[in-house]
């Protein structure tokens, strides 16, 4: 190096001597947004060609240019091209960055390319746009920020399911979830849970590492990825240092969240109003149907039955007749929420090595009673040179997550359960002291149900998982455009459950003396990525890269599971303390994949693009048969804005047109499904078997043909730009649960009787439209930046072989419907003349109609479809304005187009017809007498007048959302560069702000947990809203 | 340059070696074992007959679910149903849906049994020769009741119309391997499901021996026999099986009606009583009892779904009968019962009763009434060496009305309420006759969607 340095100065002095009249001219070069100096920046003299520079470490840079040079040119990848005039002999530069300059790279599978080349479709979203979102995981923290992407909380549980669909759901059993690729690691992403209720393994990394986010969408992006290709690709790349000084951030947040919004039930006097009502009801069915001799004794024997039933429910008082005791049990679910959040980053290093450390606390407090949720992570990315040719690196993160986890939304110990109970029953019982149903004996039965508050205390149930992802990376640069890039990464889970739910819960777990359970799940996943790539320009027209290679993935379960009852006392929480060890079992189980992928991307003179890709995958999973599938893609682009006749148009900045078409596929089927197996299944101490799956030896992947059609588009220098695209999927070859006759006798080992074998039966479509649009409305001294996205997507059933499929209330699988279709009775309202719940009957007569003649008779009414659970049309609005230092911006999500089932609605929606179950407000409307008109049946208790499941329990799901808004000023610069820093900002943060929505449960982004499912959409079940947070907070740049 | 080489190499080895490891994509299961390496062996074979009781303990069947629909559909004049399974309500209201998961679940789960019944049948050959009588009797007893329950739930009553024209469930006689065509099988009638409950029951009778722990015993198969005569009306052959159970010797009734519920200070497994004939075993480690989930308050670990009706209790027991006080009350602030639980469930790892001596006596005086003969003892005599168990005064001469009376007093809640109903001919059975389609389950419309070869009963 001393060598060169010695030549180039000899050089510089040559020249110097040789143009005496050249000027030396200094400077330096800054980011405009923080004033950081970037290394690297070209530095030309305008209209003198072979005369230039790079600045240095320190962002200076010298350069020697002739006396008649005028202009200086400033040009660095991802900021706008600069130009400074040359006078005197110091030039500083501040460059702007360029998130829509189309040189930028955009990170594809097995590489990056540029984006002006790229012909597939990839919805892309960056650092900037989800640091400090106060939310759990990455999947919240880019709802409505990618066009196309549906992102679906199951319920406000902290760090619980989250579903994904990118482009509608293209399975009807298999898998759905996008495959995630982080850092070149296929991450483990499936639920770990041990109860019904998923969790999300995302919630283990540290968002604010996350560089960029890409969304591979159509096939020509993602066919790269073969088999698990079908429901899109998330490429996920951290932030890496870069070349200069040590960037320390610092950033602290803290904050507090409430429901977004509450559910209201009936008061004490409304409720012994509607309970009472009901007695009558039922006495006169009962008298109907002559089980008394008089109306009068029927009405004497309820109205005793009822009251009776009153004061049991008011602790054995009287209270309920006054209404002294009016508890609103719903809001007795809820908590304080306190939350906050450290993250502390250094970044740097010199032209061969460069770091990046980043470093979290997320301690996060429930709205739920109960909820907790905590992470500690820690991050290094180094990239280091070994010389010219080689450089290595490794990225390796850590996290520690904490989730105290509250039961799934079935349980009638979670939190939002507890809106079931009476308001006339105390939360303390004055016979006790003590919260109502922490008395065994007599009053084992009270109160109505068990007591979720009793859980706050007396139970814990802990998932606590250490995640270590890693990779390490060699890069040999073999001769020019050649190079050999080996990865070898690691995803390692641990999770370990630990729970206690102590004597006093047994009306819930149904042991009297503790019950103790404790899980262990090991996740060990490893991936190898070995490929050649190159990359050449021809002639002057044309340019070629290619990748060839080879992944190998493999990924192992394994796991125990011990459950323990009687304890000696509640102290002892463990399971050595537990007199019986009910239940004991271990696991493994896993699955590989080897591939073969090779990529082409052709461009001629810049402007005419041809890519081509295809992999051939083999799988564990598959049948014998059908070991190995081929999928290919293509795709062409045409840059019309590079073209003579728009070159040089001001109006029209870029203009391109591009198609895809390829095959992907689909292999999210459980790992052995296509075997045929027999299980354990012991009795009385003795051992056991049992035929669990009949086997398919031909099994083999879903297939999706995909197409799509996008114009990219820029205006006026680019300050107004956006895509638009068209696509249809079609899926077949299903891998589809098929219903056998259920006298072939095949169990199933999870429990529910099934008879089903998975075959490749089916097909299904989805197509749609995305628009993305981006504005630079300001620019200035006041700048207003604005991002639209929106897409619409219709799936469709095509065929299922005629079978209806589906195992809830409503959700069905039926051809030329979407999947998940509410089918079901349609409800009618109520008859004036006697108060029965109505239903169309809907039986198809000879000309083809519906008979819309109205019956009480459940039964002889017929299904029909009554709307879909997926948004038709999903969407994101994000504004952001900045003024002297002063920042703001806030992000609309909506979806539109769907409906919700309330499957709680036969209980908390009833009229009292199901029992002594608390209802909601709405209820008070019931049919008294008649000639009433209203579509609440009358009371009738325990009679379920029109409790059955049908379309009374739907409702629009559509919604609009502030999902974040966020405001922050940041210290001008003066004022803080004596302390010595370089940046100082503070702000406030809001999620879910406010709803619009005309649904009237707690939240329309829902899906209940216990149940959730590729079929089982848009279900509410006791399911707790999302939480709306605040946060104040300050960032420190040093 | 010797690094260049070593690069070249590693680049090439790397790419290569990943591509040949072919073996990689073969990986087994480990919970679960290949269907063509399940039943190889005698000791296989013993798994799998161990198989299909583990399959018949399911809740679905008779770890209760199975007796309770019977009790749910008939006894409306005796329990309030306070619980929130809308499909259980169903049976309550006798206004059963076709997609009932209760109905669909007891089917499917009835031919797991049936299908693990068969694959036992068929590999008999590799069972050694001692064992071969008993693991085809066991085997012949859990298909022959399993068939006998079916038809009883999903086909007329025997005594309603024509058996041998009314339709109960499909026979499946063979083990599942593949899917054919084969697999689509239609119902069989009434006297066909019948005739095979019968015959497997007959075999089972003569192939099993007389104790046999708390597995199927020849008693076991004499005493469903008897129970499944008795429900086809015919009572010589109810009374001669009944009466080999009892003149056996291998069973006697307990001490009090209390000791037949064997209840600790908490929930624990006890081994079968002497009266009992055939009990499913209930254990901390393994299978439920589910007449415990829906009959026992939420202290013992039930949801306390089915309570008696004050005037139940009060009404049927005489004050000195021991049955009569075996409810716990629940009462109101004047100490006033409100409604009563049985406690014959108490105990939530107490095993289910599938049948019990007392009830041969009653089968035994029955038939002995209707025939006019006294074989083995009395009518009076029988019905009142229950009664003398339970504290109540002996009848002075028993008329067929007292041993109809004996059975719920003595077997109440335990499954027997519909088809008693059926087999008496009762004309109130809730709110429809003894006959009506409401009282028969319908074909779960799962399985018709899965198999066109099925139709659906009558009323759906």
């Amino acid at each position: 190096m001393k060598k060169h340095l010695l030549t180039i100065l000899l050089l510089c002095t040559c020249v110097a001597f040789g143009f005496a009249q050249n000027r030396v001219i200094t400077g330096k070069v800054t980011d405009q947004k923080d004033g950081s100096p970037l290394p690297g920046v070209s530095v030309t003299v305008k209209g003198v060609t072979g005369l230039g520079t790079q600045t240095d470490i320190n962002g200076g840079y010298k350069l020697s240019v002739p006396a008649t040079a005028k202009v200086l040119a400033f040009n660095f990848l991802g900021y706008k091209l600069a130009e400074q005039p040359i006078s005197g002999n110091v030039v500083d530069a501040q460059l702007t960055s360029d998130s829509k300059q189309l040189t930028e790279v955009v990170v594809v599978g097995y590489g990056t390319q540029k984006k002006a080349n790229i012909t597939g479709s990839i919805a892309s979203v960056t650092s900037k746009e989800i640091e400090g979102i106060p939310t759990t995981s990455v999947e919240q923290a880019i709802q409505g920020r990618a066009a196309g992407v549906l992102v679906q909380a199951d319920n406000g549980k902290l760090g619980q399911g989250i579903k994904i669909s990118v482009r509608g759901t293209s399975s009807v059993s298999a898998g759905t979830q996008p495959l995630y690729i982080m850092d070149g690691v296929p991450i483990t992403t499936n639920d770990l849970s041990s109860t019904s209720a998923a969790t999300s393994p995302l919630a283990d990394l540290n968002f604010n590492d996350i560089e960029s986010i890409q969304v591979l969408k159509d096939a020509s992006a993602s066919a790269i990825y073969g088999a698990r290709a079908s429901n899109g690709v998330v490429v996920i790349t951290t932030k890496k240092g870069k070349a200069g000084s040590a960037k320390i951030n610092f950033t602290a947040q803290y904050g507090k969240s409430n429901p977004s919004r509450h559910r209201d039930f009936l008061n004490a006097k409304q409720f012994v109003q509607i309970e009472e009502r009901a007695g009558v009801g039922a006495a006169k069915q009962d008298f109907a149907n002559g089980d008394y001799d008089t109306l009068d004794d029927a009405l004497a024997d309820y109205k005793s039955y009822v009251e009776d039933n009153l004061t049991f429910l008011s602790a054995g008082t009287d209270d309920w007749k006054t209404g002294k005791i009016n508890t609103n049990w719903e809001r007795e679910a809820f908590q304080s929420a306190p939350q906050q959040q450290y993250d502390l980053n250094i970044s740097g290093g010199n032209e061969k090595t460069t770091y990046y450390l980043g470093g979290q606390y997320l301690d996060q407090t429930g709205i739920l009673i109960g909820n907790h949720f905590k992470r500690y992570s820690g991050r290094l990315n180094l990239d280091t040179k070994m010389d010219k040719k080689l450089s290595i690196g490794m990225n390796l993160s850590f996290a520690n997550t904490i989730n105290d986890r509250v039961s799934n939304d079935n349980a009638f110990s979670t939190p939002l359960q507890i809106v079931a109970l009476s308001p006339i029953t105390p939360v303390i019982d004055p016979r006790s002291g003590l919260i109502s149903g922490t008395l065994p004996g007599e009053a084992e039965d009270f109160p109505l149900y068990y007591n979720p508050l009793i859980s706050k205390n007396n139970a814990f149930y802990k998932a606590n998982v250490y995640r270590t992802i890693g990779n390490v990376y060699a890069n040999w640069d073999i001769v020019k455009g050649l190079t050999f890039r080996s990865e070898f990464g690691i995803d390692q889970l641990n999770q370990a459950e630990d729970s206690y739910f102590g004597a006093l819960t047994f009306r819930n777990t149904a042991t009297d003396n503790g019950f103790g359970e404790n899980t262990t799940t090991q996740v060990l996943n490893y991936n190898t990525n070995n490929y050649f790539s190159y990359k050449t320009l021809f002639g002057t027209d044309h340019s070629l890269d290619m990748v060839l290679g080879t992944s190998y993935q493999k990924s192992t379960t394994t796991g125990n599971d011990i459950q323990g009852n009687q304890f000696p006392s509640d102290a002892y929480k463990k399971l050595s303390a537990a007199a019986v060890k009910t239940d004991g079992s271990s696991l493994s189980t896993g699955f590989s994949f080897l591939s073969y992928f090779f990529r082409a991307n052709y461009a001629y003179k810049g402007k005419y693009l041809v890519s081509g890709s295809a992999r051939t995958d083999g799988s564990s999973r598959f049948g014998p048969n059908h070991r190995y599938g081929f999928f290919p893609s293509g795709s062409a682009g045409w840059i019309l804005s590079q073209e003579d006749f728009l070159k040089d148009s001001k109006l029209i900045s870029n203009l391109k047109l591009r198609a895809s078409y390829g095959l992907t596929g689909n292999a999210e089927i459980g790992n052995f499904p296509s075997l045929g197996l027999f299980a354990p299944a012991n009795y009385n101490g003795t051992a056991g078997q049992q035929f669990t799956q009949i086997s398919n030896p031909n099994l083999k992947w879903e297939t999706t043909a995909q197409l799509d059609f996008g114009v990219d588009f820029g205006f006026f220098d680019n300050r107004l730009s956006g895509t638009f695209e068209y696509y249809k999927k079609n899926t077949r070859d299903l891998l589809l649960n098929v219903n056998l006759p259920g006298t072939l006798g095949v169990a199933n080992p999870t429990g529910i009787p099934s008879s089903t074998q998975v075959q490749n039966l089916g097909k299904l479509s989805n197509h749609g439209f995305e628009l993305e649009l981006s504005g630079d409305i300001f620019v200035g001294k006041f700048k207003w930046t604005s991002s639209l996205n929106a897409a619409y997507n219709k799936n469709i059933i095509t065929y299922v072989n005629g079978q209806v499929l589906g195992t809830n209330d409503l959700n069905r699988v039926i051809e030329g419907q979407p999947i998940g279709v509410f089918y079901g009775r349609e409800y009618a309202g109520v008859d004036p003349a006697n108060g029965d719940a109505l239903y169309y009957l809907n039986t198809k007569q000879a000309n083809g109609s519906l008979d819309r003649t109205k019956t009480s008779d459940f039964n002889a009414a017929q299904n029909v479809v009554l709307g879909n659970p997926t948004p038709k049309y999903i969407g994101g609005f994000t504004n952001s304005f900045s003024y002297m230092g002063i920042d703001l911006s806030f992000t609309f999500q909506g979806s539109f187009g769907n409906k919700i089932y309330n499957s709680a609605g036969q209980y908390m929606s009833s009229s009292a017809g199901n029992g002594f179950d608390n209802q909601t407000v709405d209820q008070l409307k019931y049919w008294d007498k008649p000639g009433d008109i209203t579509d609440v049946p009358e009371p009738r208790l325990f009679y379920g007048n029109g409790v059955s499941p049908s379309s009374r329990y739907l409702s629009s799901g559509s919604y609009v959302r502030l999902k974040t808004a966020t405001l922050g000023y940041t210290l001008p610069k003066k004022a803080i560069s004596k302390l010595g820093l370089q940046k100082v900002r503070v702000f406030a943060n809001a999620y879910n702000l406010f709803l619009i929505t005309k649904y009237k449960g707690w939240d329309p982004e829902v899906n209940s947990d216990y149940q959730a499912g590729n079929i089982n959409l848009g279900v509410d079940f006791y399911s707790a809203p999302q939480p709306r947070t605040i946060t104040f907070g300050i960032n420190v740049g040093l | 340059m010797k690094r260049k080489y070593f690069l070249y190499t590693a680049a090439i080895a790397l790419t290569v070696s990943v591509a040949a490891c072919n073996k990689a994509l073969d990986i087994k299961p480990t919970g679960s074992i290949d269907q063509s390496q399940a039943i190889l062996t005698a000791k296989d074979v013993q798994s799998t007959l161990v198989g299909t009781y583990n399959r018949m303990a399911q809740s679905d069947l008779y770890a209760g679910d199975i007796f309770m629909y019977s009790d749910l559909m008939a006894t409306q004049t005796i329990v309030n149903w306070t619980g929130t399974f809308q499909e259980l309500t169903q049976m309550v209201n006798q206004k059963i849906l076709v997609d009932n998961g209760f109905v669909q679940d007891t089917w499917l789960r009835g031919y797991q049994v049936i299908n693990l019944a068969n694959n036992v049948l068929a590999n008999l050959n590799k069972v050694v020769a001692d064992d071969k009588d008993r693991t085809e009797g066991e085997a012949k007893f859990i298909r022959g009741l399993m068939y006998f329950d079916l038809a009883r739930l999903y086909g007329k009553a025997y005594n309603d119309g024509t058996p041998s024209s009314n339709l109960a469930v499909p026979i499946v006689l063979t083990p599942t391997t593949v899917v054919s065509d084969a697999s689509y099988v239609s119902r069989a009638t009434v006297k066909a499901v019948y005739d095979q409950a019968i015959s497997d029951l007959t075999d089972a009778e003569a192939k099993l021996p007389e104790t046999n722990s708390f597995r199927a015993t020849k008693g076991a198969a004499q005493a469903i026999l008897a129970r499944l005569y008795l429900q086809q009306g015919n009572y010589t052959l109810a009374v001669t099986e009944a009466n080999n159970v009892i003149s056996s010797g291998n069973y006697s009734l307990n001490a009090t009606y209390a000791a037949e519920f064997p209840n600790g200070t908490s929930a624990a497994h006890f081994d079968n009583t002497s009266e009992d004939i055939f009990a499913i075993q209930v254990t901390s480690q393994q299978g439920v009892n589910s007449f415990n989930t829906y009959f026992a308050s939420s202290g013992f670990g039930g949801r306390g779904d089915v309570r008696a009706k004050t005037t139940f209790v009060a009404d049927s027991f005489a004050t000195n009968d021991s049955r009569g006080k075996f409810f716990t009350a629940t009462t109101d602030g004047d100490g006033n019962p409100l409604y009563y639980r049985t406690k014959k469930y108490n105990n939530s790892l107490g095993n289910a009763h599938v049948v019990r001596l007392a009830e041969m006596y009653l089968i035994r005086a029955e038939g002995n009434f209707r025939n006019g003969t006294v074989i083995g003892a009395t009518p009076t005599a029988d019905v009142n060496k229950i009664r003398v168990r339970a504290g109540a005064t002996p009848i002075g001469t028993v008329k067929l009305g007292d041993i109809i009376r004996e059975r719920i007093l003595e077997l109440h809640f335990e499954g027997f309420a519909l088809q008693d109903a059926k087999r008496l001919e009762l004309k109130k059975v809730g709110s429809v006759q003894y006959n009506s389609p409401a009282l028969v389950f319908p074909v779960p419309q799962r399985e018709l969607l899965a198999n066109k070869n099925l139709v659906q009963n009558e009323g759906y």
